[in-house]
C-alpha cells in the first residue's frame, strides 16, 4: 500500500511514548516508593524497606480524622451535586425550550471560572454573610465545582438513549413521578454513576476550596498534606498519599468500566 | 389534553431552577461579591469606594515582578506542553485500541490524582538528594547533589507535568474530526511521513491545540499549590500573592483586586478559547 512509516520513526516514537511515561508516572512511583522507607527522612535512594509509616498514620488522630472529613465532604458533595446536576441535564438533554444553549452555558460555567478565584469569593460571602468557612461552606463549594461532571456525564448518558421510551409512557398513561422514577432515572444509571465518580473524586483531592475555606476544627486530608510539604514532610505523608492514588487507580478503573474512559477523553 | 401540554411546559423549568437558584447564591453571587471588595476600603470603620487596591498593583515594583514572572512561566509552561502534547496526541489518534487506553489512562491517572499528592512527588524529585539528583550522579553526569528547588526550572517541570493532559485531551478531540483518508491521500500522492503531518494533520488540529494551549495557560497562572512549594516565598506567582493576601497579611481588598485582574486575564483567555471550540464542533 502506501509507503509506510520509516523504521526510526517507529522507533523514536516507542522513545517518545517512554519518556512521556516515566514522566507522567515517576512523581506517583516516587511517592508510592517514598512510602515503604524504613528512614524518618524523605532521601533517595531509601536506606531499607518497611511499612512503619502506614503504621504511623492508622495510629495518627490527625489523619484519622482529616480522613473521615475527606470522606464526609465527598459523599455529601457527590449526595448534592447528583440531586441538583441530574435533573438540570434531564431538562437540557430532553427538552427543547428558548434560552437552552445559555442556560447550559450557564451551568457548565464553574468550569471556565478557576477555583481559586471562586474559593476567594466563596470565602468573602461566608465570612461576611455567615459565621466564617465552615464544613457545609465546602460540601457547598464542592457541589458548585462537580455539578458540571455530573451535568455533562448524564446528557452524554441521555444522548444514546431513545427519547421515544419516555413519549410512549406519556402517551400510555403514565404520571409524572412513574415517568421519572420508572423510565428517566433508571435511563440515567450510567451518567450519574460517571458523575458521582468524578464528584467523589474532585471532592476528595481538592486543595483550592480547602485551603482557602479553612475552618477551625476542619482538615480534610490535602489540607493535612499541603501544611505538612510546607513544613517538615516525611514518609507518613507518602503513606497517605499512597492510599489516595490507589483510590484514583480504583475510581478510573470503575469509571473505564462504567462510561468507557475514551468518552471522557 | 390541555393539562398535560401545560404541565409539559412547567417541567424544565421545574427540573432547572434548584440547580440555578444553587449556582446564582453559590457562585455568581460570590463572584460579584469578589468583584465588589475589589473596589472597597478594608478594614476598621464603614467601607466605601475606593481604587486604591489597584492603585497598588500598578505601582508597586514588587506586584510587577511578580506579574511578570506569572506570565513569562505561564508562557514557557504552555510551549513545552505543545511540544510534547501534539506528538502524544497524534500517537494517542492513530493507536490501537489497547495501546489508546493504556496512554490515556497514562493521561488521566494523574490527571485524577491530587495536585498535592503529584506536586509532593517533585518535592522528592527536584528536592536536594533527591531522585534527579541520585540519578544524574550515578550517571556520573555531575559530581555532588543539585537541587531545583526554588527555581524556575523546578516550577516548570512540574507544572508541564500538571497540566499536559489537559493539552493532549483537547487536541485529540479535534484530531479525531480529521478524516483518516486525508492524511492516507497524501501519503497516496508521495508525500513523506513529516510532510504528511506537516502539511495535512497540524494544520487541521490547529483549532484543537489552539484551545488547549489558551486552557493550559489559563490554568498556569491561576494554580497557586504547585508554584508554592516547589518555588518557595522567593518565586512568588500572582495566584501564589493572592492566597497570601487572603490567608496570611488578611488585606482582602488588595487580595481581591489581584485576584479580579487574574479573572479578566483568564476571560480575555477563555473566550476566544469557547469560541475556537464551538466553531471546531469540539468539547470544552
Amino acid at each position: 500500500m502506501i509507503g509506510s512509516t520509516p523504521r526510526w520513526v517507529l522507533a523514536a516514537t516507542v522513545l517518545f511514548l517512554a519518556a512521556v511515561a516515566l514522566f507522567m508516572l515517576v512523581p506517583l512511583l516516587v511517592v508510592m516508593a517514598s512510602s515503604l522507607s524504613s528512614s524518618a527522612f524523605l532521601v533517595f535512594p531509601p536506606p531499607g524497606l518497611s511499612l512503619r509509616w502506614y503504621g504511623e498514620i492508622l495510629g495518627s488522630e490527625a489523619y484519622l480524622n482529616a480522613g473521615w472529613t475527606s470522606l464526609k465532604l465527598a459523599l455529601a458533595t457527590v449526595v448534592f451535586a447528583l440531586a441538583l446536576g441530574t435533573p438540570a441535564a434531564i431538562a437540557l438533554s430532553r427538552f427543547r425550550f428558548r434560552g437552552r444553549a445559555m442556560i447550559a452555558s450557564v451551568f457548565l460555567s464553574p468550569l471556565i471560572l478557576p477555583s481559586l478565584i471562586f474559593a476567594i469569593g466563596l470565602l468573602i460571602v461566608f465570612s461576611r454573610y455567615a459565621a466564617g468557612p465552615s464544613f457545609a461552606g465546602l460540601v457547598i463549594g464542592h457541589t458548585v465545582i462537580t455539578m458540571p461532571y455530573v451535568i455533562r456525564t448524564v446528557s452524554a448518558n441521555l444522548a444514546d438513549i431513545d427519547p421515544h421510551l419516555d413519549e410512549a409512557a406519556r402517551i400510555m398513561g403514565a404520571r409524572w413521578w412513574q415517568r421519572y422514577l420508572l423510565v428517566i432515572l433508571p435511563q440515567c444509571r450510567t451518567g450519574m454513576a460517571a458523575g458521582a465518580f468524578f464528584a467523589f473524586n474532585i471532592s476528595f483531592d481538592d486543595a483550592v476550596i480547602a485551603l482557602f475555606m479553612r475552618a477551625p476544627n476542619v482538615e480534610t486530608l490535602p489540607m493535612r498534606i499541603y501544611s505538612t510539604l510546607e513544613f517538615s514532610p516525611d514518609p507518613s505523608v507518602a503513606a497517605v498519599s499512597t492510599i489516595m492514588i490507589a483510590m484514583t487507580l480504583v475510581l478510573v478503573v470503575l469509571l473505564n468500566r462504567v462510561f468507557g474512559l475514551s468518552r471522557i477523553a | 389534553m390541555p393539562s398535560g401540554a401545560v404541565r409539559l411546559k412547567r417541567e424544565p423549568a421545574i427540573l432547572l431552577s434548584p440547580g440555578l437558584l444553587f449556582l446564582l447564591l453559590a457562585f455568581f453571587f460570590p463572584a460579584v461579591q469578589l468583584l465588589a471588595q475589589s473596589f472597597l476600603t478594608f478594614g476598621a470603620g464603614p467601607s466605601h469606594f475606593t481604587l486604591e487596591h489597584y492603585a497598588k498593583v500598578i505601582v508597586d515594583d514588587f506586584y510587577a515582578g511578580v506579574a511578570l514572572r506569572t506570565f513569562r512561566l505561564a508562557l514557557i509552561i504552555t510551549a513545552l506542553c505543545l511540544l510534547m502534547g501534539f506528538p502524544l496526541a497524534v500517537v494517542i489518534n492513530r493507536a490501537g485500541p489497547v495501546l489508546r487506553t493504556a496512554l490515556i489512562v497514562l493521561l488521566i491517572l494523574p490527571l485524577m490524582t491530587s495536585v498535592v499528592i503529584r506536586t509532593f512527588g517533585w518535592l522528592v524529585i527536584l528536592g536536594p538528594g533527591g531522585v534527579l539528583s541520585w540519578t544524574l550522579q550515578q550517571l556520573g553526569l555531575i559530581d555532588r547533589s543539585i537541587s531545583l528547588m526554588h527555581t524556575e526550572a523546578g516550577i516548570v517541570i512540574a507544572m508541564v507535568q500538571v497540566l499536559l493532559p489537559f493539552l493532549v485531551l483537547t487536541t485529540l478531540g479535534s484530531l479525531g474530526q480529521i478524516p483518516a483518508a486525508l492524511e492516507e491521500a497524501s501519503r497516496v500522492m508521495g508525500a513523506g511521513f513529516f510532510r504528511s503531518i506537516y502539511h495535512v494533520t497540524l494544520p487541521l488540529s490547529v483549532p484543537g491545540l489552539a484551545s488547549g494551549s489558551l486552557l493550559v495557560f489559563a490554568l498556569s497562572i491561576s494554580s497557586f499549590i504547585t508554584p508554592s512549594l516547589v518555588g518557595g516565598v522567593r518565586l512568588q506567582v500572582m495566584a501564589g500573592s493572592i492566597y497570601q493576601q487572603m490567608t496570611g497579611s488578611f488585606d482582602w481588598g488588595f487580595g481581591a483586586a489581584l485576584s479580579v485582574i487574574l479573572l479578566v486575564i483568564t476571560l480575555m483567555l477563555i473566550i476566544p478559547y469557547m469560541v475556537v471550540t464551538s466553531r471546531a464542533g469540539g468539547r470544552a
